[in-house]
């Protein structure tokens, strides 16, 4: 029997160790429509409600199947705005966390690029800020930066986020855009791009953007190709699975 | 009442009311009134609202000024003249007020050395140009005439200082009204004219304008309304007066058996015997990069002939570049000169002999403007040749040549309603007063654009400055301005309001182009809208060479240009000039004529002899448009203005629907997206559709039928269909972050930093989304829709085709080739693709998901 293994829930990756039942989930760049506004461009918020909503769905989702989380993992970049934490952010943030917390044992905060001055909004709520986590031999960090060698070597497979992967199918001339999970090497060890949890955007196109992360340095073209749907309605309540479409290869010469 | 000035008025008794000084100094410059002048004069010297039309060079800017002038010279004489500003002179080109400002400075100092000493009488020219210390200056004495340009007099209104000396000014000219009124630039100067006559009740309007029509309609665009009429206006209609010499020519007499570097050949000899031909040449291009590529390939075919003696002028030049080569022109130093549109308008370019247009110009209107800048002078011949290079393009410019000797001018579209441009200037008149309600209301309605605003849309408006779409907590950030239900009283709202209307003023959309890139090495642009098209390792044409594109960043495009493969997209230009509905119209009545003698075996000799005499063709000409609609008689059928031919056939996989309805694009893209949109709820498939100024095409699976939809498709319901079918179009996307730019929901400018397009674009997708989930029918989001619809498309010419196909009066008729007519391959090249997503966004997903299966094999059920 496997020790460890992996489930893509919705915009989640549920890591199963052992005991544990662990969620990571990523880039929810809370404030990014404050952001927005403050560089006069002014969108309205609903940003925050839509990821309550829609994390509401994935808890729901969890408890029907019984499975109770020990942990939930925010991959980096829980907030948007870098350096100053405005009264939104820091409210909508507290709130998210408590969400959150109220559907697990404990929140571990990965330190994204847009974290620098988490810390306050950690204390408040006692959770633990890391630079990355380690379950087992999974390594979960944000992707931004290559960690030191003696943390690599002790793992087979890495989780990172950070780069907002995203998908654009076409057919003739018509081109939609979709979330997606990547999943690929690095150096022999398996690696896994989550997506985003911001919802105001797709994310990059992986297929026509120049990549970000450092780990996506080399070529992704055998890297495989998990589609999300596109964020169905409030109503909706099941969460669904997410299309296999192959390797990355296959969908730049299509 | 709106009128027709029929008669002219008697030059003595202009000369009786002419201030000594002015005609003495008219006199000695010139040796009677012009037709406009004796026309006009009398007019703006008794505060009678006019719309002048004349040809450039018809002394239109003189006619305008010489009563103002005279009235300001007569009341320095006598010493009453006041620190005021006596005349607003709006013009839609910085360039044009330079001109106008020298143009003005000659006479009144001649007239001074008349009189022996000074008068006093100042001029001012007030743009984005001018400095702070220039401001301040003519705030303590102001300019008695005042130049300036629509987004400048905007923001005179809204300074508070400044709107002081706003207050009771005589006169108000407009020039060049042609190239503003068909635009939101027009809107927004209607609002601003409104805005002035709230200071100056009196004010007298005055408009110039270049050939246009209609006449009574620009005269009430210039004029406004006073509630339900609109305000008194004479017309002086002289668009005739200066003789024209316009031909039609071929550079080969074979325009379809000709290899391209032939035709390129003699194109070129053609162009160089012109020029050498004449003095100074204005040779006229449809696109920017031909302008560049018209002056390299004539340096490079004929080096002894073209040195520096010939340059490009068009809007991507830096203004040093235009301003050196229009003082050469000037100067007489240059043979040929050649630009896009930017010469169209009436900055002063010396003596030009001939006019070469490259293809149609699409619209008469236009073709006469173009041409006449040749002989400049009211009595010189305004000299033009339309070169061709298809067929096409022959029987188009054939008629419109017709169209144009024939005085028949193409009538223009003037945009109604536009409620980005009504939220922007609402927001300047809050900056600058407390309004009530009430009386903003018939203050908007005065304008032409607004006369048919109904209240509730104008009252969303006001919810939406006063930020009510939002809830009251968050209400501060997007609240623009200060709205008091109970009083009914509007103002400003926020510390920032003044300094972010300045900055945001205005109604043309940040260009969006891309930089095309090889490594480092910049190797051109390309429009925004075609790179969402692109995929990684598409191959596309850009400037003579193809390139592979690899990946996008920013506004960057990076591609490699080590390619062997043809293009795997076609070249598109996005916006170019469409066919005008009414020349369209004309072209049809031809190919009925055309049918109607093949129908009764006439001869070719009876037939050629017919063209020869409706059209204004050489021999070669009738004989290529006899070669032309015989093949198409023969082959398969005519499509004429009152029968509408569907050519269907199949190549490789695809079906071919090819509608020959000669329209002009505006139409065609109306027709084939209801179309396209009618396929696709019925069949749940995406189909392909290209569309040209001589009908479109829609390309499907084999399967697939298009006629029925078609049938189905009916006038009344036109509305909803496009409003649906337009939906998530990239064309909508684009239009709205325009309008949501002019709405000053995307502030180009704010805080000290200026934005880039690209920051812009993503910013309103994310916006767009938000709005169209408080309601599908959000005010700017509606006023998009309205644009593309009307302003981009016309929906109502495209209306009223289909309810005659109702009615009876036009007869559609299907057939079947085996290989595209005559008539339907130009159109089939040419087409660009455009692609209606019809399909919901995961019933799409799914599909794929299914061709991929079946591509990779079912090797993975998900975990």
């Amino acid at each position: 029997m496997k020790t460890q293994y992996f489930e893509k829930t919705d915009l989640g990756l549920l890591i199963k160790e052992k005991a544990e039942n662990i969620l990571v989930m990523a880039d929810f760049h809370i404030g990014y429509e404050e952001a927005l506004n403050k560089q006069g461009i002014f969108v309205p918020r609903m940003q925050f409600k839509d990821i309550i909503a829609r994390l509401n769905r994935i808890f729901n989702h969890l408890e029907k199947k019984r499975i109770k989380l020990s942990k939930i993992i925010v991959n980096g970049d829980i907030k948007h705005e870098f350096g100053k934490i405005s009264d939104q952010e820091w409210r909508e943030t507290l709130k998210t966390l408590d969400l959150m917390a109220s559907n697990c044992k404990e929140v571990v905060l990965i330190r994204g690029n847009h974290d620098k001055i988490i810390g306050p909004i950690a204390q408040k709520r006692s959770v633990s800020v890391a630079q990355h986590f380690i379950v087992g031999k999974t390594l979960i960090i944000h992707g931004n930066e290559i960690p030191e060698q003696q943390t690599l070597k002790k793992c087979s497979t890495i989780i990172i986020a950070h780069e907002h992967p995203a998908v654009s199918l076409r057919d003739s001339s018509r081109v939609e855009k979709y979330k997606c999970f990547l999943e690929g090497k690095y150096k022999a060890k398996n690696l896994i791009v989550i997506p985003s949890f911001c919802l105001l955007t797709e994310g990059t196109d992986i297929l026509t953007e120049k990549l970000l992360s450092p780990f996506l340095s080399g070529s992704i073209r055998d890297f495989k190709v998990y589609v999300l749907p596109e964020n169905p309605g409030a109503s909706e309540t099941e969460i669904s699975s997410p299309y296999y479409f192959g390797k990355v290869s296959g969908l730049l010469c299509r | 009442m709106i009128q027709f000035k029929q008669n002219p008025d008697k030059a003595q008794d202009i000369e009786k009311i002419m201030n000594p000084l002015v005609k003495k100094w008219f006199f000695s410059r010139f040796k009677e009134f012009s037709l406009p002048q004796l026309y006009g004069i009398m007019e703006v010297h008794s505060r009678s609202n006019v719309l002048i039309s004349a040809p450039t060079g018809a002394t239109k800017t003189l006619t305008a000024f010489l009563s103002v002038i005279n009235e300001l010279v007569d009341s320095a004489e006598k010493g009453i003249l006041e620190d005021r500003i006596y005349c607003i002179y709006i013009s839609p080109l910085k360039a044009l007020n330079y001109d106008i400002e020298v143009n003005l400075a000659g006479p009144l100092k001649e007239i001074e050395e008349i009189a022996g000493k000074g008068l006093g009488i100042r001029i001012g020219v007030r743009t984005g140009d001018t400095t702070a210390s220039e401001k301040s200056k003519m705030l303590k004495k102001p300019p008695h005439i005042l130049i300036t340009t629509p987004e400048s007099a905007a923001i005179l209104l809204s300074t508070i200082k400044f709107k002081e000396l706003l207050n009771n000014v005589s006169w108000c000219i407009i020039d060049e009204i042609h190239a503003l009124a068909d635009s939101k630039r027009g809107v927004h100067l209607s609002l601003s004219l409104e805005r002035l006559q709230r200071h100056s009740d009196h004010i007298c309007r005055i408009g110039l304008s270049a050939t246009i029509s209609p006449l009574e309609e620009i005269a009430k665009f210039l004029v406004g309304f006073e509630g339900e009429n609109p305000r008194p206006c004479k017309i002086v209609n002289v668009q005739f007066i200066k003789k024209t010499d316009l031909k039609v020519l071929s550079p080969v007499p074979d325009l379809i058996n000709t290899t391209h570097e032939e035709m390129q050949r003699s194109m070129y000899e053609l162009i160089d015997k012109l020029i050498q031909d004449h003095k100074t040449t204005l040779i006229f291009t449809n696109t920017r990069a031909a302008t560049e590529r018209v002056v390299d390939h004539l340096k490079n075919k004929f080096p002894k002939n073209y040195t520096e003696n010939i340059g490009a002028h068009h809007g991507s030049l830096s203004k040093t570049h235009r301003h050196t080569i229009e003082k050469s022109l000037r100067e007489g130093k240059l043979k040929a000169v050649v630009s896009s549109t930017s010469l169209e308008l009436g900055i002063d370019i010396g003596y030009i002999d001939l006019v070469i247009l490259l293809g149609s110009p699409k619209s008469v209107a236009r073709a006469l403007q173009r041409c006449g800048r040749s002989g400049h002078k009211l009595h010189d011949i305004s000299k033009g040749r339309i070169i061709v290079l298809d067929r096409d393009d022959l029987v188009e410019c054939s008629v419109l040549l017709k169209s144009a000797v024939e005085e028949k001018i193409d009538r223009i579209h003037l945009p109604k309603n536009s409620l980005d441009v009504l939220s922007q200037q609402i927001y300047g008149i809050a900056i600058s007063e407390k309004i009530n309600i009430k009386d903003l209301f018939s203050l908007v309605k005065n304008s032409y654009s607004f006369s048919k605003l109904e209240y509730p849309d104008f009252r969303e408006i006001i919810d939406f400055l006063a930020g009510k779409y939002i809830s009251l907590e968050d209400r501060h950030v997007y609240a623009k301005i200060w709205h008091d239900e109970e009083t009914g009283m509007i103002g400003r709202r926020g510390k920032l309001a003044r300094v972010t209307y300045m900055t945001n003023i205005g109604t043309i959309p940040d260009e969006t182009f891309v930089t095309v890139k090889c490594g480092e090495q910049t190797i051109g642009k390309i429009d925004e809208a075609f790179l969402e098209r692109l995929k990684k390792n598409d191959v596309f044409v850009l400037g003579g060479s193809t390139y592979q594109f690899l990946y996008a960043k920013g506004m960057s495009a990076y591609v490699s240009s080590s390619v062997t493969r043809p293009p795997t997209i076609p070249s598109w230009v996005s916006e170019s000039l469409p066919l005008s509905f009414d020349l369209a119209i004309e072209i049809g009545k031809l190919r009925q004529y055309l049918d109607d003698k093949f129908r009764q075996k006439l001869s070719e000799k009876e037939i050629i002899s017919f063209i020869n005499s409706y059209l204004y063709v050489d021999e070669n000409g009738a004989q290529a448009i006899y070669n032309y609609f015989r093949e198409q008689y023969l082959y398969a059928e005519i499509p004429t203005s009152k029968k509408l031919i569907i050519e269907e056939y199949i190549e490789e996989n695809n079906k071919y629907y090819v509608f020959h309805s000669l329209y002009g694009r505006r139409v065609n893209d109306v027709l084939s997206r209801a179309v396209a949109f009618a396929v696709s709820r019925i069949n749940k498939r995406d189909v392909e559709i290209g569309i040209t100024d001589n009908g479109f095409f829609i390309s499907c699976e084999k399967g697939l039928n298009i006629i029925k939809p078609f049938r189905i498709l009916k006038s009344d319901k036109l509305d909803l269909v496009l409003n649906a079918a337009i939906e998530k179009t990239e064309v909508l996307k684009r239009r709205f972050r325009h309008c949501a730019t002019r709405a000053l929901m995307i502030l180009r400018n704010y805080r000290g930093m200026k934005k880039r397009v690209g920051r812009q674009q993503v910013s309103s997708m994310i916006l767009m989304n938000a709005v169209k989930r408080i309601s599908p029918n959000f005010s700017i989001l509606k006023e998009a829709k309205r644009e593309v619809l009307e302003d981009l498309m016309d929906i109502e010419s495209a209306r009223k085709i289909l309810k005659e196909i109702e009615d009876g009066k036009i007869q559609v008729k299907q057939i079947t080739t085996r290989i595209p007519s005559p008539f339907a391959l130009n159109l089939v090249m040419q087409g660009h693709l455009d692609m209606l997503k019809m399909e919901d966004k995961l019933e799409f997903l799914r599909r794929m998901h299914q061709m991929t299966l079946a591509k990779i094999g079912k090797e993975h059920k998900i975990k």
